[in-house]
């Protein structure tokens, strides 16, 4: 089968509904939203909490966080795996080949993300806003509050970059997932596996997918973010 | 006239460098003080300190008659001193909400909120500016929502850290001619500013950090009378 051969076959899986393409998008979209909805309030604290306190150790937890972003999915896929199959500390839940497995592993992919880039984001705003706030005394939580408002774009820039990396990492979610159809396939265990048995047609169908689901879901965040300023300034 | 601050045994130590090591100063109730010196003597620094925006040594701090820790910054002092950024970041709210910023954080009524903001920002001349965005106001506009923002919680310590530096003409004689109602509504204001800008406001006692060392000169009537 050529290329374009492949992508004509992929488009008319996706028009025709078929249904086994579209649950298989349905189970990422579900799994990558949740992940990131349950890491982003831990991360976007602890990022904060880094980037406005001095403490010993300070200076690991940032090479830490940042070391973090690196980890290969595999790794993480590994560990979880460890830590849930039956006999691991955490095989009383029953999470392992399960869609609650799959979040687990987002959350653990999302986080160091969501952390690293809301700590740079803190890191990077104006002293002068924190300082501002509790001059005018407000408490720790308002200060915070205040601070995270004024870092908006780049905490939001971290929920798009997390948003990306969960939806595309496809090591994880293999190794916790299973993989099994109609209950953990996702896109991109999808398109391993239909590429590695040379159904080229419905991995490239599932690529267009995540591909528009990059370009929907980064244009409603950018536009939740509103204008952001330019670095060079307004005309 | 009665002290409202007193402040025994300040140092600051700047890694190995010592920036001052002040014996003892006094600010009066109700009183203003421009403190001056050179650039890179600690102007900021010291009303920093006293603001709860930097850690320093002290022996003894006395507030309104009691005394108090400097570590942590206690709420009281919170309540009763405000300082102002030499050039003051406004939160990207709204004017308004610049104001209220204050107010809110203290969980002041809805209604005492906007009345005092309302009557700030007549104060500040800066009713016009309602509507618009605070990143876009000019330097001598940020420094008079900066004063109003501080105003509305009536402080009895105001520090503004050289509120003038940087404006010119009628942005200037605008942020200066906010200053004696400030003292007249109880305050105690210090300016920090340089010699050659020396606010000319009637009344002004000044303190001189220099060497190190807090110097304090009485105001002119002072040296005049007999």
């Amino acid at each position: 089968m050529t290329l374009w051969e492949a992508t004509q076959h992929a488009f008319a899986l996706l028009f025709s509904g078929d249904a086994a393409l579209w649950h298989i998008v349905w189970v990422s979209i579900k799994t990558s939203i949740i992940g990131l909805l349950l890491a982003t309030p831990p991360a976007v604290l602890l990022g904060y909490a880094i980037a406005m306190n001095r403490f010993p150790g300070r200076r690991i937890a940032v090479w830490l966080a940042q070391c973090a972003l690196s980890l290969p999915t595999v790794l993480i896929g590994l560990l979880l795996y460890l830590l849930l199959s039956r006999r691991g500390p955490l095989g009383p839940l029953e999470w392992l080949f399960s869609q609650s497995g799959i979040i687990a592993g987002q959350f653990v992919v999302g986080m160091p993300v969501l952390l690293a880039f809301t700590l740079a984001a803190v890191q990077a705003l104006d002293p002068r806003y924190a300082e501002t706030a509790r001059a005018l005394g407000a408490s720790r939580w308002r200060v915070m509050t205040t601070v995270l408002h004024e870092a908006r774009y780049g905490v939001m820039a971290a929920v798009i970059s997390g948003f990306g990396r969960v939806i595309s990492e496809v090591g994880c979610a293999l190794m916790v997932g299973g993989n099994i159809q109609g209950e953990t396939r996702t896109i991109t265990t999808a398109i391993a596996l239909e590429t590695s048995k040379g159904e080229f047609a419905q991995g490239i169908a599932l690529g267009i997918v995540l591909v528009t689901l990059a370009l929907v879901m980064n244009g409603a965040l950018m536009l939740l973010q509103g204008e952001a300023h330019t670095a060079g300034g307004r005309i | 006239m009665s002290a409202l601050l007193t402040v025994r045994g300040l140092r600051k130590q700047h890694g190995e460098r010592l920036l001052f090591a002040i014996d003892e100063f006094t600010l009066d109730a109700a009183s203003a003080y421009v403190l001056t010196g050179a650039n890179g003597v600690g102007k900021s620094t010291l009303l920093r300190i006293l603001g709860g925006l930097e850690a320093a040594q002290v022996d003894s701090v006395t507030f309104d008659g009691k005394p108090f820790n400097l570590q942590p910054y206690p709420k009281a002092l919170r309540t009763a001193i405000v300082y102002v950024h030499q050039h003051p970041i406004m939160f990207s709210t709204s004017v308004w909400h610049n104001i209220a910023y204050g107010l809110l954080a203290r969980g002041e009524s809805k209604a005492v909120v906007k009345k005092t903001v309302e009557e700030a920002m007549c104060w500040a001349g800066v009713d016009y500016l309602r509507d618009t965005e605070p990143a876009r106001l000019s330097g001598g506009e940020k420094q008079r929502v900066a004063l109003a923002r501080a105003r509305v919680l009536q402080p009895r310590l105001l520090l503004l850290d050289e509120p003038t530096a940087n404006l010119d003409g009628s942005a200037r004689e605008g942020v200066i001619a906010l200053i004696p109602t400030l003292i007249e509504q109880g305050s105690t204001v210090v300016m920090a500013c340089h010699d050659r800008d020396l606010i000319g406001l009637p009344g002004v006692q000044r303190l001189k950090l220099k060497d190190g060392r807090l110097e304090h000169r009485p105001h002119r009537t002072d040296d005049a009378a007999p």
